[in-house]
C-alpha cells in the first residue's frame, strides 16, 4: 500500500512537472453516483472484484473517472504495482495507462499464480513466491479490462482497467473524484462503474477552468 | 347271565400284530414329521446363507460402488472450482477452456480399458472423457481434441441436458460404436457455479467407463447389468429371461418403486432373484437400473441335496425305530399274551362253572318241585290211611292183639306226616318258596308252649328241665317257625336223654342278638358224626331205637338261618351236648326280606 502510494506519489509528481512545463492547468471535479453497497461494510476498507450476470464490478462499489482524448506517449513507460496480501489483490481496481508495466509483488508467504485469459492481456505468471526477483511484471499495451486470478486461490480477483488517457483516477467510496493538471482541449470525461456500465460526458477545458461533473 | 354272551375272544397273535403296527404307524409318522421339519428348517437355513451372502456381496460391491462416486464427486466438485475453468468461462475465453482443462483435468483422465478390464468389480475412477455444457445445457464444442477424450456426436448429444443443471447429475448410456461388447459410460455432470453470485454458469460432464456394471461378481453366479435407455445390458441372458427383465423392470419403472429386496422370479424356465437399483434417481438424464440376477439353480441343487440327506437319515431313523418296534412290541406283548392265554382260561372254567351251576340250580328246582308234589301226593293217602285204621279200631269185635296193631299203624302214620310235613317244609325252603311273616316274637312263651308239648311225651316223666333267662326275651321271626325250632331242639334234648336225665335252657342277650343254649345229658355225638349232623337224614350213631328221621336239626338250622340266625353244636363231651341258636333281638329292626 504505501508503495503504491509512493509510486503514485511520483507519477503525479511527473505529472505536475509538466503541467508546470505547460503553465497550463484546468481541474475537473465531481462525484459519479454509485451503486447501492451489495453487502455490509467491508472491514479494513478491503475491497473485491464481484460478477454477478457476468458483469464484473468493485464491492464496495468505486469507480474510475478518465479522460479520453489525444495525449502525447508517455516518455517512459509507466509503471505500477498491483501487491497481492492476505490472499487479497491490492487494489482490486487498478487503472493504469496503456503501456503502463505493472509489478505483482507476492507479499504472502504462500504461492500465488496470477493469470488472465482477459483479450487485452492473455498471461500466466507461474507460481512464484514472495522471494522471487524479479518481481514479475507485465505489460499492458491493449486499452481494455483485464481480470486478473490467481490459480491457487480461486477466490483471488482483481480488475486492471488499461486506459489509453494518463488522466484517471478512482473514486472515493462516495463517488467523489478530483482530476487535476488537465491540459486545455476537448475531452470526453468517462466514469467506468462496472464491465458494462461506463458513463461518458464531452467536456472543453480551458486553461484556469475548475470544472464540476456528476455523473448519475 | 354271561352264559350266553357272543364275545369274540382276544387272540395274542393279533394283539402283537397290532400292537407292531401301532408302534410302526407312530414311529413312521414321527419320522415323517421330523424329515419335514428338519428339510425345512435346513433348506430355510441353506437359502438364508445363500441370500445373506449374496446380499452381503451386493452391499459390499454398492458401498464400494458408493465411496468411489463419492470420492469422485468430491474430485469433481474440487476441479469445477478451479480458476482457468471459471476464467476461460467468465471471462470470455472459451478457445482457452478445453486446454485449461486438459491441464486441471491431467490426473483424472487416461482411463484405458485394458487396465480396468482386469478388475472385473472395480469402477474406473478415471475419466476417458469430459465435455462442457454451456448455460443452456448444450455442449461447448471442443475445438481440438486436446486430450478431452474422443466422442461421437451421437454420443455428446446424450451428455446434453435441458440446461445447466443446479446439482450434480448422474446419467448412464450406451457408447455407440461398442463392438463386441457393450460399454457402458457413467456420466457425472457437475455444474460450474459462479464464485461471487452462486448461480451456475456452465457444467463439466465426465464420463467413465462403467462396464463393471455389466459384469458379474466372481465368486457369486450373480448376474449384473444395466437397465438403460429402455435396454437391458447384461451378459449371458436368453431371450427369454431379457424378455422377462425388460417386463418387469418397465412395469418397475411405470410404478415408481424399486426392488432391493430381491423378490424371487421365475425368469424363463429357472428361478431367479432379481435385483434392481436406480443408479441415478432425480437426475435429469434419462433413469437407469442396477439389474442383479441370482440364479437360484445352485440353491436348488442344494436344496435337492439336503432333501436326499434328510430323507436318507430319516430312512435309517425309520429302519432303526421299526427294528426297535418289532422288538420292543415282542416284548411288550409278552405279559399281555400271558394275561390273555390266563384269562382265556378262567373264563372257559368260568363258563364251565355257571353251566355246572345253572344245570344244578335247575335240577335243584326241579328236585324241590318234585318233593313238594310228592310230599301234597302222599299227605293224602296217609291221613285216608288213619281214618281207615282209625274207622278199624273203633270195632268193638277186635281182639286186643288186633287193636294194639291197629294202634301201632296209626301211629306210624302220625309219623309219616310229621316226615312228609319236613320234607313239604324243606323242599319250600330249597325252592326259596317259604314265606316268613317277621314281627317280635316273645321267646319265653314259645319256650313254654314247647315245654308244655314236651311234657305230654311218654318219657319226658323222668326229666329235670331248669330254664335261665334274661327278663327281656323278644325275638324278631315268624313265630311258628321259631317255634319249629324250639320244638325241634327240645325234642332232640328229650330223644337223645338218658333216664333221669337233666335239660338246661340258657338265654343271653347281647345287644341286638338273642343266645339260646340247650343242652342236655346223655349219649355225646362222636367226634367223626359231629360234621354231618346237620345234614339230612342223617343221624349218626345214635341208636335205632330213638325215633326220627335225621330231618329235626338240618330243619331247624335251615329256618335259623333264614331268620338271619344260626344253629351250631356248642359241645358234646362227657355226658353233655349243647346247641345254641341265635336270634336277632328286635331292638334292631331292619327290614327282614320276608323271601329268603
Amino acid at each position: 500500500m504505501r508503495l503504491s502510494c509512493r509510486i503514485l506519489f511520483f507519477v503525479s509528481l511527473l505529472a505536475t512537472l509538466s503541467s508546470v512545463c505547460a503553465r497550463a492547468d484546468a481541474l475537473i471535479e465531481g462525484r459519479v453516483t454509485l451503486p447501492q453497497n451489495r453487502t455490509a461494510t467491508v472491514m479494513n476498507k478491503r475491497y473485491e472484484i464481484v460478477a454477478k450476470g457476468g458483469v464484473l464490478a468493485v464491492n464496495p462499489p468505486l469507480a474510475v473517472v478518465y479522460l479520453e482524448g489525444r495525449f502525447p506517449p508517455p516518455t517512459e513507460p509507466p509503471r505500477a504495482t498491483m501487491t497481492q496480501k492476505d490472499l487479497v489483490f491490492s487494489p482490486a481496481l487498478l487503472p493504469v495507462r496503456k503501456g503502463t508495466r505493472v509489478e505483482f509483488p507476492n507479499l504472502d508467504d504462500t504461492y500465488h499464480n496470477i493469470f488472465s485469459y482477459s483479450a487485452p492481456k492473455r498471461f500466466d505468471l507461474g507460481r512464484y513466491r514472495p522471494d522471487e526477483r524479479p518481481i514479475p511484471s507485465q505489460l499492458f499495451d491493449v486499452a481494455g479490462l483485464v481480470t486478473l486470478r490467481c490459480d491457487i486461490h480461486e477466490h483471488m480477483r482483481a480488475l486492471i482497467l488499461v486506459l489509453d488517457s494518463p488522466h484517471f483516477e478512482v473514486t472515493d467510496e462516495n463517488g467523489r473524484f478530483r482530476l487535476e493538471h488537465v491540459p486545455a482541449g476537448r475531452y470526453v470525461l468517462k466514469a467506468w462503474v462496472d464491465s458494462r456500465t461506463v458513463h461518458a460526458q464531452p467536456v472543453e477545458l480551458k486553461d484556469g477552468d475548475v470544472l464540476r461533473i456528476d455523473f448519475p | 347271565m354271561s352264559l350266553h354272551r357272543v364275545e369274540t375272544p382276544l387272540r395274542p397273535t393279533g394283539f402283537r400284530a397290532k400292537l407292531l403296527i401301532t408302534m410302526m404307524l407312530v414311529i413312521t409318522a414321527l419320522t415323517a414329521v421330523v424329515i419335514v421339519v428338519a428339510e425345512r428348517n435346513l433348506t430355510a437355513n441353506v437359502e438364508d446363507r445363500l441370500q445373506s451372502s449374496f446380499r452381503a456381496e451386493l452391499e459390499t460391491f454398492h458401498h464400494g460402488q458408493e465411496l468411489r462416486q463419492a470420492a469422485l464427486l468430491e474430485r469433481v466438485r474440487t476441479l469445477v472450482r478451479r480458476a482457468r475453468l471459471h476464467a476461460a468461462i467468465e471471462d470470455d475465453a472459451l478457445d482457452l477452456l478445453y486446454p485449461s482443462a486438459t491441464d486441471e483435468l491431467r490426473d483424472l483422465m487416461g482411463s484405458t480399458r485394458s487396465a480396468v478390464a482386469d478388475a472385473s468389480t472395480a469402477y474406473s475412477l478415471r475419466a476417458e472423457f469430459y465435455r462442457f455444457l454451456d448455460r443452456t445445457g448444450s455442449l461447448i464444442p471442443v475445438q481440438a481434441p486436446h486430450g478431452a477424450g474422443e466422442l461421437d456426436a451421437a454420443d455428446e448429444a446424450k451428455l446434453r441436458l435441458p440446461q445447466a443443471p443446479l446439482t450434480q447429475q448422474i446419467g448412464y448410456f450406451i457408447r455407440s460404436g461398442g463392438v463386441d461388447e457393450d460399454t457402458i459410460v457413467e456420466t457425472i455432470a457437475m455444474p460450474i457455479v459462479s464464485l461471487e453470485d452462486g448461480s451456475v454458469i456452465a457444467a463439466l460432464a465426465l464420463g467413465f467407463d462403467a462396464a463393471a456394471l455389466g459384469r458379474s461378481a466372481s465368486d457369486l453366479s450373480i448376474k449384473r447389468g444395466v437397465w438403460v435407455e429402455g435396454r437391458l445390458h447384461m451378459n449371458g441372458l436368453s431371450a427369454e429371461e431379457r424378455a422377462a427383465i425388460d417386463r418387469d423392470l418397465t412395469q418397475t419403472i411405470a410404478a415408481g418403486s424399486q426392488n432391493e429386496n430381491g423378490l424371487p422370479r421365475l425368469l424363463g424356465s429357472a428361478p431367479h432373484l432379481l435385483f434392481y437399483k436406480h443408479l441415478n434417481p432425480g437426475s435429469l438424464y434419462p433413469p437407469a437400473y442396477e439389474v442383479c440376477v441370482y440364479p437360484l439353480a445352485e440353491l436348488a441343487a442344494r436344496k435337492r441335496q439336503i432333501r436326499w440327506q434328510v430323507v436318507a437319515v430319516g430312512a435309517l431313523l425309520l429302519l432303526g425305530g421299526l427294528g426297535a418296534s418289532h422288538v420292543l412290541a415282542g416284548r411288550l406283548s409278552v405279559p399281555v399274551e400271558k394275561l390273555a392265554v390266563d384269562s382265556a382260561e378262567d373264563r372257559l372254567q368260568r363258563e364251565r362253572a355257571e353251566a355246572a351251576l345253572e344245570s344244578t340250580h335247575a335240577e335243584l328246582q326241579r328236585a324241590a318241585r318234585f318233593s313238594a308234589d310228592a310230599s301234597h301226593q302222599l299227605k293224602t293217602p296217609v291221613a285216608v290211611m288213619r281214618a281207615g285204621l282209625e274207622e278199624l279200631k273203633s270195632h268193638a269185635k277186635n281182639s286186643p292183639e288186633t287193636a294194639d296193631e291197629i294202634s301201632a299203624l296209626i301211629h306210624q302214620t302220625f309219623r309219616l306226616s310229621g316226615v312228609i310235613d319236613d320234607l313239604l317244609l324243606l323242599s319250600r325252603m330249597d325252592a326259596g318258596r317259604l314265606r316268613l311273616a317277621i314281627k317280635p316274637v316273645d321267646l319265653r312263651s314259645l319256650i313254654d308252649a314247647a315245654l308244655d308239648d314236651l311234657g305230654a311225651q311218654p318219657d319226658a316223666g323222668t326229666l329235670s328241665i331248669t330254664t335261665t333267662f334274661p327278663p327281656d326275651l323278644e325275638v324278631l321271626g315268624d313265630e311258628h317257625y321259631i317255634g319249629l325250632i324250639l320244638q325241634n331242639l327240645l325234642d332232640n334234648a328229650r330223644k337223645y336223654n338218658r333216664p333221669a336225665g337233666r335239660i338246661d335252657l340258657t338265654a343271653r342277650n347281647t345287644g341286638g342278638e338273642l343266645f339260646l343254649r340247650v343242652g342236655n345229658t346223655g349219649r355225646v355225638i362222636g367226634r367223626e358224626s359231629r360234621e354231618h349232623i346237620f345234614e339230612r337224614f342223617h343221624r349218626g350213631s345214635m341208636g335205632e331205637n330213638v325215633p326220627g328221621y335225621g330231618l329235626g336239626l338240618n330243619l331247624a338250622r335251615e329256618l335259623a338261618r333264614l331268620h338271619r340266625g344260626d344253629l351250631q353244636l356248642l359241645r358234646s363231651e362227657e355226658d353233655w351236648t349243647e346247641f345254641e341258636v341265635r336270634f336277632r333281638a328286635p331292638s334292631h329292626p331292619s327290614p327282614l326280606r320276608s323271601d329268603a
